[in-house]
């Protein structure tokens, strides 16, 4: 057999038969998930006044209505109509109302002969998140609005069942989902490797491997291999559940997804063999797994994103590997990324890994013979 | 026995920090043979073996296995030894064949040549009837049993044991014995350690007995204890009471009094024996023992270092 999968394989097994083990890889991602649904699994209540002045009045089809009625089938705008732009932005001063859409004069003329059509907005700055949330929501149902009128401009326009699409897109569980699946590459990962070799080091063990032929870098692929299996098992339960409990509106492009988050937990697994060199005794690895694990994760945008963090510490996050698999995730996941979008994340990954693992051999062979 | 030299070992000195572990040891093993490391706790042992089966590092000197440098060749010397240390390093949640199975792949075994040697190891190691228990429910002799089959599972042709016996009760000290001996009959050349003299003399061909990082003596156990141990002593017990007016008719022969017991030094005691027999006896003196013993390979270390090889 070699050694690589004959170290995987004991460690599978034995993995198997700590009834323990097995019950917190399972009920990590499970909890982590029950508590992501509890928090962000609702309909996001978020709903905002706006304001809409309609100068354009010599449509021929009753575009105008057609678009107030749309935003207010999104259940996200309540569509007040100002008679001129000056009252509007009063009302907008005085926070009444979040936002003022202006329907020019000819913008129907426009958008039926094929001319560019706009509409104006003015947002209120006055708190970000919720301008942000406004300034999606109006670009995302223009956006849908002006393709339904496209195809089909010889109708009246209805936007009623692209309602729910604007909706979704400024949830924050489209958010959220990306950023739990990556969990796994900084807890499981980490901690399924941080006890691979200091554990076999107290119990004496690893004196039976180092009298043996097998090289340390096949020792830290087969250890690599057991912890992959267990990072994979989390991972899978995390997709599954998110899937019937979230069903979030993301994009699930497997062929993509399966070698970013490989690369990544390498990196996470590295990590934790790196820890498991240097630890004397398993609780200390542990220790340091655990502590690197919840600091990191505010640094690799698994909750926000890290250009919310100072400048200082996204330099940090840049510097950790996960972040750009948990960047190239959610893109793929949320925007769409195409192979060519996350080839700068991989190569990355991938440098990143192999400076691990040197490092990790390095660390194998000269550090653990000190006892 | 075979005269070709499978390990070499020259002028070997390993420092901890400030602690020398090891000053200059030299010595080789002969193929076919049991060699055997005598010495106390703390004498480098451990360390010798343990640089022999390429664990530690060393300071100075240079060792060779089957004509292959310890450093240069290092993954080619480290597949012809089985090392078992003191310790038993097994996985108690595994069974005894996976346990196997995970040694053999460390050394990329075949299928084939892994079924012959879990043969071997249940007809002649004696583990094939618990085979496929699980490594936490075995009794101590068992684990130590498969310990040593997990250890030997390439077939290697050199078989270190680092006190292999240590902790056992009389009885299974005595199975191990017959297993080291099986060995030797396979055709492995056995280097091991001990501090009990009687496995020492028991067991091996050639013994090197060592003390504080030095090897002090090396040689066949007869010959040890004949040329350093000294002649056979009459060992003589006495009622407490009396051990001194028994002293008296002693007094013409070289005597001294060791643990309430009388040693006296002749070189010729079995002719002597029926003499001070008699002469305690027209004293009127009870012996409780009187008796002939040979030097042990203890008296051998006593003579060279001054001390026990075990504190008690
Ligand atoms: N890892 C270590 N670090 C420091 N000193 C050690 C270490 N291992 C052994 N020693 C010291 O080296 C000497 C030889 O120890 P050892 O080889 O274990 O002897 P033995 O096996 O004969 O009992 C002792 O003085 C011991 O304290
Ligand atoms: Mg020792």
């Amino acid at each position: 057999m070699d050694p690589i999968i004959g170290v995987a394989k004991k460690d599978v097994k034995t993995f198997f038969r700590e009834r323990g083990t097995v019950f917190w890889t399972i009920a990590f991602p499970v909890l982590m998930l029950l508590l992501f649904t509890a928090i962000f699994g609702r309909e996001i209540p978020f709903t905002a006044n706006i304001g809409i002045v309609n100068d354009d009045k010599t449509t021929p089809i009753p575009i105008a209505a057609n678009i107030i009625s749309g935003l207010n089938e999104t259940k996200v705008f309540n569509v007040k109509i100002f008679e001129n732009k000056t009252e509007a932005l009063e009302a907008l001063n005085a926070t009444s109302i979040r936002a003022v859409i202006t329907i020019p004069e000819n913008f129907a003329f426009n958008l039926t002969t094929g001319m560019p059509a706009s509409v104006s907005l003015v947002v209120d700055e006055t708190n970000p998140d919720t301008a942000r949330l406004v300034r999606d929501g109006i670009r995302t149902f223009f956006a849908e609005f002006y393709r339904e009128f496209n195809k089909n401009y010889t109708e009246p326009i209805s936007v009623i069942e692209e309602s729910s699409i604007t909706q979704q897109r400024i949830g924050y569980k489209e958010y959220i989902v990306p950023g739990v699946l990556c969990y796994p590459l900084l807890f499981s990962s980490m901690v399924a490797s941080t006890g691979a070799i200091v554990y076999e080091r107290e119990r004496g063990t690893l004196k039976k491997i180092r009298a043996s032929p097998i090289r340390p870098l096949n020792m830290l692929f087969g250890k690599t291999l057991a912890a992959l299996f267990q990072t994979t098992i989390s991972i899978l339960i995390i997709a599954v559940l998110a899937v019937f409990l979230l069903g979030p509106k993301v994009n699930w492009n497997i062929p993509l997804l399966v070698p970013i988050v490989f690369l990544g937990s390498m990196n996470g697994i590295a990590i934790g063999l790196l820890i498991s060199c240097i630890g004397r005794s398993p609780q200390e690895a542990s220790g340091a797994a655990t502590t690197i694990g919840i600091v990191l994760q505010f640094f690799i945008g698994m909750y926000f994103p890290l250009e919310y963090l100072p400048e200082y510490l996204q330099q940090v996050g840049r510097a950790i590997p996960m972040t750009y698999a948990a960047q190239a995730v959610r893109d793929i996941m949320i925007r769409n990324a195409m192979l060519s979008d996350i080839l700068q994340p991989m190569v990355v990954l991938i440098i990143s890994a192999i400076i691990l693992y040197a490092v990790g051999v390095l660390l194998y062979k000269r550090w653990v013979e000190k006892e | 026995m075979g005269e070709k030299r499978i390990i070499e070992v020259e002028g070997l000195v390993k420092h901890y920090g400030e602690v020398t572990a090891l000053d200059g040891v030299s010595f080789s093993v002969e193929e076919g043979e049991i060699f055997g490391l005598l010495g106390p706790n703390g004498a480098g042992k451990t360390t010798l073996m343990e640089i022999l089966c390429g664990l530690r590092r060393f300071n100075e000197g240079k060792a060779t296995i089957l004509g292959f440098d310890l450093v240069k060749d290092s993954r080619k010397v480290r597949g012809m030894i089985g090392f078992c240390p003191q310790e038993t390093l097994l996985y108690d949640l595994l069974s005894v064949l996976e346990n196997l199975a995970f040694s053999a792949s460390l050394y990329s075994l075949n299928r084939k040549k892994f079924k012959e040697r879990v043969d071997f190891s249940s007809k002649v190691l004696g583990v094939g009837e618990f085979l496929n228990r699980k490594v936490q429910q075995l009794s101590g002799g068992m684990k130590r049993r498969a310990n040593l089959a997990a250890s030997i599972i390439h077939d290697p042709p050199i078989v270190i044991l680092d006190e292999p016996t240590v902790g056992f009760d009389p009885n299974i000290k005595r199975e191990f014995w017959e297993l080291i001996k099986t060995l030797k009959n396979h055709g492995k050349t056995v280097l091991l350690s001990t501090h009990d003299m009687y496995e020492a003399d028991e067991l091996c061909n050639r013994v090197a007995i060592m003390d504080k990082g030095k090897i002090v003596a090396l040689d066949k156990p007869h010959v040890l204890k004949k040329t350093i141990g000294g002649e056979a002593s009459i060992h003589i017990k006495v009622k407490d009471t009396q051990t001194k007016k028994a002293l008296k008719p002693l007094d013409k022969y070289s005597h001294i009094l060791r643990d309430n017991e009388i040693q006296i030094f002749v070189t010729n005691p079995w002719e002597i024996m029926p003499e001070v027999s008699n002469k305690l006896i027209s004293q009127g003196i009870l012996t409780e023992k009187i008796e002939i013993v040979e030097p042990t390979l203890e008296d051998v270390f006593i003579k060279l270092t001054g001390r026990k090889l075990t504190e008690e």
